[in-house]
């Protein structure tokens, strides 16, 4: 089944995307963005013209940046991780994790105070990075030391988080949502750190010599061995940075409101999980998770706002979307294909 | 068990005493008590450092020899937690051990039986897709879905028949099948995806619960939703047509016959799994998909039966939440279905072994309530253990090497590695029940 859309020539995203299916979300999404701007501009008392009005908005982009930041950086952790050959189903536990310590360090710091010269909500939020790397370790010990199912240490990973934060919220402040910081960070500085972060990942997982390491280890383990290098050591990287991301997303999702919120499956809502599906999406490229989190972002922001213009979407119904575009995706237009090595263990040969 | 005693024993008795005395088994089960025994370990330590965080004005607990206080006393917690899961059987502080007022049909028994009852389906479900080689974190959605149906298929037969106990018997019998009817397809939907379109079933079912989640919402929110209910959720079914809480306080929303029901499904799945032609193809499939291939086995129709299967299971599930617990359909379902997850993996994917695993997590939800009540500590703690058990079951490896390195040798359950000691287990056996021998690889496989 040939896609039409996946033969239009992208001239400057050519060499980044080799996918097909890739091709085609950048065109359908590009597509649709452009033919809504027209016929906003056209008629702009229709909900043509609403939506126009709310998609190219300033507090649309803002409120996309804010909800992509966590989906996109766990996306790119993921990848780091998966492409390793560690699948890390515990990004949303990663996630949990770093939102609370990173509030929780803001608030004992205490807002308007610095150490060395940082201050306070940047403390908290490299709090909330060691503590989502440090989780992230434990997880590559159990995995790949421990030799444990990568899929059941994962979802143990989420569940420890989402005990935990609850459980400390509670200790330290009685209840499960932490007191507002009354700071918070600008939507701006997360937007430039995932944009950043997206070149980054994709020169280190392209145009480097860890990058060609990282993949090996996914794909041919032994290969990587044969040369010289520890399987385990790449490994452990891969995971450690999964944690770094999404603790950076973490930290991003809970000082950009200042607050923690632990009441059901807390404020991080399957943001993780998104985010797997995020890179699944963009099939395993980080310009494509990007992508794809900004989408899943967008959908959800217009929805938000139609709803405070007084359109009676199901808001729930919109919610729905991305999950089932993603199992479409996986059904129809491209398979996305798991590293030939990722769930596996690897013992070296002395 | 040596050549000598093998012979003796008839085939039938061997097939019945083969999971008890399996090493491999034994194994498992030593796995699953050491992690529950480690997190107990670790939790102690939680509630210690967090009793040295929080602020009180005095001490719950002092530490012997140092005299250092602590906001929490975690020997309180577990005493409360599995005494008071039961409804307090022991008299602690008082002379004498046993509680001599304790009956077995108390509330708190009872809420715990009744968490254990749903989680028998759940975890039931999830290990038979498991067993097929399927993760299937999709027991949530299905649940959502045969508790719905469930819900819609008794309000809509519930004024057709005059009241009383027949009628509640075909409406629970009805009620039910709708449940599992519709869990059922909401679990052949990514088991067809996997087989025809080779769609990872971890990543379609966990997109199928937030689809399920929500779609059942805004059909109830629009559609369904009682008159002047202040939360979205259904009309109650009539009382007729809800099971009976039999000895134990209605409050309790427990009723025998459901368990009874849950485990007459442990004892059949286990015999579908592990004695029938479809249980021997599901467990191949599972272990090695090609070989079963080639052994004339259809993989493709195997893996849709088994999500069927499985989410049927998860529907009963969903089923017995509404005409046990609820009453009616509403919108908060708890996470039974994703506990259920953690219920098979501490049961080893084992049907028999749902049982214990199951109870022991109704055990920590009935007295996450108590420790909520006595104590001043945050009853998200029980979260924490079970994440813990969790972890600790996923690396038997670990205790693989501290048995090792407790010098407990390679006969010990702690010594070998795990194919070498399945690899010596077929030779040491008869070596003439092949079937035995699949089951034996593919659990030290999962």
């Amino acid at each position: 089944m040939r896609n039409p859309l996946a033969d239009v020539p992208i001239p400057v995203l050519d060499d980044l995307i080799e996918s097909d299916h890739l091709r085609s979300i950048v065109v359908g999404t590009v597509g649709t963005l452009g033919l809504l701007a027209v016929l906003g501009s056209s008629f702009p008392d229709s909900v043509a013209g609403d939506i126009a009005g709310i998609v190219f908005s300033t507090s649309t982009a803002a409120s996309t940046a804010r909800l992509a930041a966590p989906i996109v950086l766990a996306g790119l952790g993921g990848i780091f991780a998966e492409k390793s050959g560690v699948i890390n189903i515990g990004l949303e536990g990663l996630l949990i994790i770093s939102a609370f310590v990173s509030v929780y360090v803001a608030s004992v710091v205490g807002i308007g105070n610095a150490i060395l010269g940082v201050p306070a909500i940047w403390v908290g939020f490299l709090a909330g990075i060691v503590a989502s790397t440090a989780l992230a370790g434990v997880f590559g010990v159990v995995c790949i030391e421990f030799k444990a199912d990568q899929i059941i240490a994962g979802l143990a990973v989420w569940l420890i988080a989402l005990g935990l934060a609850p459980f400390m919220s509670t200790v330290f402040y009685g209840g499960v949502n932490t007191p507002n910081l009354g700071a918070r960070v600008g939507w701006r500085y997360f937007a430039v750190m995932v944009v950043v972060a997206t070149i980054v990942s994709w020169w280190a997982l392209n145009r480097t010599a860890f990058g060609k390491h990282l993949r090996a280890a996914g794909e041919n383990p032994r290969a990587l061995d044969t040369v010289g290098v520890s399987v385990s050591r790449v490994r452990h990287t891969g995971v450690l940075l999964s944690g770094v991301l999404s603790g950076v997303g973490g930290s991003a999702l809970a000082l950009s409101i200042g607050q923690f919120v632990g009441s059901g499956e807390t404020m991080v809502q399957g943001k993780g999980f998104i985010a797997i599906v995020a890179y699944l999406f963009g099939n395993y490229n980080p310009v494509g998770t990007l992508g794809a989190g900004i989408l899943f972002a967008g959908l959800d922001a217009t929805q938000i706002r139609l709803q405070q213009l007084g359109y009676a979407v199901p808001d729930t119904l919109v919610q729905t979307i991305p999950y089932v575009v993603v199992i479409l995706v996986l059904a129809l237009v491209g398979r996305t294909r798991l590293p030939a090595a990722a769930g596996d263990h690897y013992e070296t040969e002395e | 068990m040596s050549r000598s005693d093998g012979g003796r024993l008839s085939t039938a008795v061997r097939r019945v005493l083969a999971p008890f005395v399996d090493r491999t088994v034994a194994e498992r089960v030593l796995i699953s008590v050491a992690a529950i025994l480690l997190s107990v370990v670790v939790g102690f330590a939680i509630i210690l450092v967090s009793g040295r965080v929080a602020e009180c004005a005095t001490a719950a607990w002092t530490m012997p020899v140092t005299g250092i206080g602590f906001c929490y006393d975690p020997i309180e917690v577990y005493v409360v937690l599995f005494n008071g899961a039961l409804g307090y059987p022991l008299a602690v502080g008082d002379p004498g051990l046993v509680n001599p007022e304790w009956t077995p049909f108390n509330l708190s028994m009872g809420l715990t039986l009744s968490e254990t009852t749903l989680l028998i389906f759940t975890g039931l479900s999830v290990a038979v897709a498991f067993r097929a080689g399927l993760f299937n974190i999709g027991t949530q959605g299905q649940l959502v879905v045969g508790g719905l149906a469930t819900a819609l298929t008794v309000l809509a037969a519930a004024p057709l028949l005059p009241a009383g106990p027949i009628a509640g018997v075909i409406l629970i019998v009805a009620g039910t099948l709708a449940g599992a009817v519709g869990g059922g397809l909401w679990g052949a939907l990514p088991g067809a995806l996997k087989a025809y379109a080779g769609a990872n079933v971890v990543i379609t079912t966990i997109m199928l619960n937030f689809v399920a989640a929500n779609v059942a919402y805004v059909l109830v929110l629009e559609v369904f939703r009682a008159e002047g209910s202040s939360v979205v959720a259904t009309e109650y079914v009539p009382d007729h047509a809800q099971f009976v809480p039999w000895l134990f306080p209605g409050s309790s929303d427990f009723a025998l016959l459901a368990l009874a029901v849950g485990i007459g499904f442990i004892l059949a799945f286990y015999y579908v799994v592990e004695h029938t032609a479809f249980g021997y193809d599901l467990r191949t499939g599972g272990v090695q998909a090609a070989a079963a291939e080639y052994a004339g086995v259809n993989a493709k129709a195997t893996t849709v039966r088994a999500m069927t299967l499985s989410g049927a299971i998860g529907g009963v599930g969903g089923a017995v939440w509404v005409l046990m617990s609820e009453g009616r359909w509403v919108d908060s379902v708890p996470g039974l279905g994703f506990d259920g997850i953690t219920v098979s993996i501490l049961a080893g994917n084992s049907p028999l072994g749902v049982l214990p695993a199951a109870f022991l997590f109704g055990l920590l939800k009935g007295g996450a309530l108590e420790i909520g009540f006595r104590t001043s500590v945050p009853t998200e703690l029980v979260g924490v253990l079970r994440g813990l058990i969790i972890l600790f079951v996923a690396m038997p490896e670990f205790f693989r090497m501290a048995g090792r390195y407790a010098g407990l040798g390679s006969r010990g359950p702690g010594g070998g590695n795990p194919t070498a000691s399945g690899g010596s287990e077929g030779a040491d056996g008869d070596g003439t029940d092949t079937a035995g021998t699949t089951t034996r690889g593919g659990e030290s496989d999962a």
